[in-house]
């Protein structure tokens, strides 16, 4: 494939496929099916859907799954800033349905999911992700919250369930007060979910950090180093020695460099930056 | 310039697709057919299909208000023709009514079907020219299953049996 046709696919992918996507999740994700009359019905998501997904964008950008500053920068044309700007919102609101997909309608059981994600997320915020971490971690946490809704809930308190699901599902609604109020939908509402969480983690696969790929910059390498946990960070350099004495020697400057990293950058952080600083002067 | 062309159709296609999901999600239709009927009310092709709205026309006529019903539903899938949703009105109204009591449930049903119809009606009234019915505007029968609905003390008056259905 010549590199005009890769560049062209690229900006196909980019432009159209990535926001059809987001925007088909966007669409999906509020749309549950009536047991009784098979009806559609469109849920808008609720205000604490938007703040959670508020949450996930930060962490995109923490984790850079999402590079910020060269998706949106004043070196592109206003068509790609607009372009990209969509696309970001269109990954927004795909998020928001997403998690409104797979809260619970009302009741308790929808604020104590509203909780654990809020929880989730908020304690995200401060770990150490790198983008294929966090995509990772995401699956797991929308796969989890999908079982317990469409799976466990569902089947719990599903209409035709034999007496010992009906008792345990009366005896949850009485011990929580009939505070519960979970809402039955038809079977074809978990296929719905489903599809739209397999889209939405599809389509987080398929958005890269940068809209164009870093061809031949060391800052790259050197930005996902810097997003690796201590022991990771410890067999790159290990990996990085092991490669260097099998090479000839270097220059004695360069060498006293590469020991004060392999020496110092794990136990004091402020040091390995600089010295991260120098390599990069 | 072939990435200009495409950056314009993603943004293009993108406003339209966002269009549509705020449309669907502000509408709420219920069905693929509703959907459809939507769409066409949007661009203004929606029609109702005339031959069964005569045909429930007749069995309105007839009395048999759960077949006009139903027919004029499959007529009016989208829910959008004023007409038919007042006459949908008058066959709850019809079969609710009672010389003893009144049935809520198609009282409800048909105070839904006529607000819709006054919704859709230019500027909220609507005159139906029938002589069959002894009602002819929305807000008439508005009002009477309004008052269909309400508990008063007229309910245990026993000279209500003699009272006329409209």
């Amino acid at each position: 494939m010549n590199p005009v046709q890769r560049s062209r696919n690229r900006a196909l992918m980019r432009f159209v496929l990535l926001p059809m996507i987001f925007l088909t999740v966007a669409l999906l994700g509020g749309l549950r099916i009536d047991i009784d009359t098979h009806a559609f019905i469109f849920i808008p998501p609720p205000l604490i859907t938007l703040i959670l997904s508020v949450l996930l964008m930060i962490l995109f950008v923490r984790g850079h799954a999402i590079e910020l500053r060269r998706w949106v920068t004043s070196e592109q044309p206003t068509l790609t800033n607009i372009s990209h700007v969509l696309t970001l919102l269109t990954l927004y609101f795909a998020s928001a349905q997403a998690l409104n997909s797979v809260l619970p309608e009302r009741g308790l059981i929808f604020w104590l999911f509203s909780f654990f994600f809020l929880w989730t997320l908020w304690n995200n915020q401060f770990s150490n992700f790198d983008a294929r971490r966090l995509l990772r971690s995401l699956a797991v946490l929308f796969g989890t919250a999908f079982f317990l809704k469409h799976m466990f809930l569902a089947s719990l308190f599903s209409p035709e369930g034999g007496w010992a699901k009906k008792v345990a599902g009366f005896l949850l609604e009485v011990g929580t007060l009939g505070t519960l109020d979970y809402q039955v939908f038809a079977p074809a509402t978990g296929y719905i979910s489903f599809f739209t969480l397999a889209l939405y983690v599809g389509g987080l696969i398929l958005l890269t950090p940068s809209p164009e790929p870093e061809e031949g910059s060391a800052f790259a390498l050197l930005r996902a180093y810097q997003n690796l946990p201590p022991l990771e960070r410890m067999a790159v350099r290990a990996s990085i020695a092991g490669m260097q004495d099998n090479q000839p020697a270097l220059p004695q400057e360069v060498s006293m460099e590469t020991e004060t990293i392999e020496i110092k950058g794990e136990l004091v952080e402020a040091e390995s930056e600089e010295t991260q600083g120098r390599m990069q002067n | 310039m072939q990435h200009r062309l495409i950056q314009s159709v993603g943004i293009a296609w993108t406003i339209l697709y966002s269009v549509f999901i705020i449309w669907i999600y502000a509408t709420e239709p219920r069905s693929f057919k509703e959907v459809a009927a939507g769409a066409q009310a949007a661009t203004g092709t929606y029609e109702i299909d005339q031959g069964r709205f005569n045909a429930a026309l007749d069995m309105f006529h007839r009395e048999q208000f759960r077949a006009a019903r139903e027919e004029w539903q499959l007529a009016d899938p989208g829910m959008r023709d004023a007409r038919t949703q007042f006459y949908i009105a008058y066959a709850f109204y019809r079969e609710g009514w009672g010389r003893v009591y009144y049935d809520k449930e198609l009282f409800k049903q048909g105070l839904d079907a006529v607000n819709r119809a006054i919704n859709l009606a230019p500027e909220g009234t609507l005159a139906i020219d029938d002589p069959d019915l002894q009602m002819h505007t929305a807000a008439e029968l508005k009002a009477e299953l309004e008052k269909g609905l309400e508990p008063s003390l007229g309910d245990i008056n026993p000279f209500k049996v003699f009272r006329k259905r409209k």
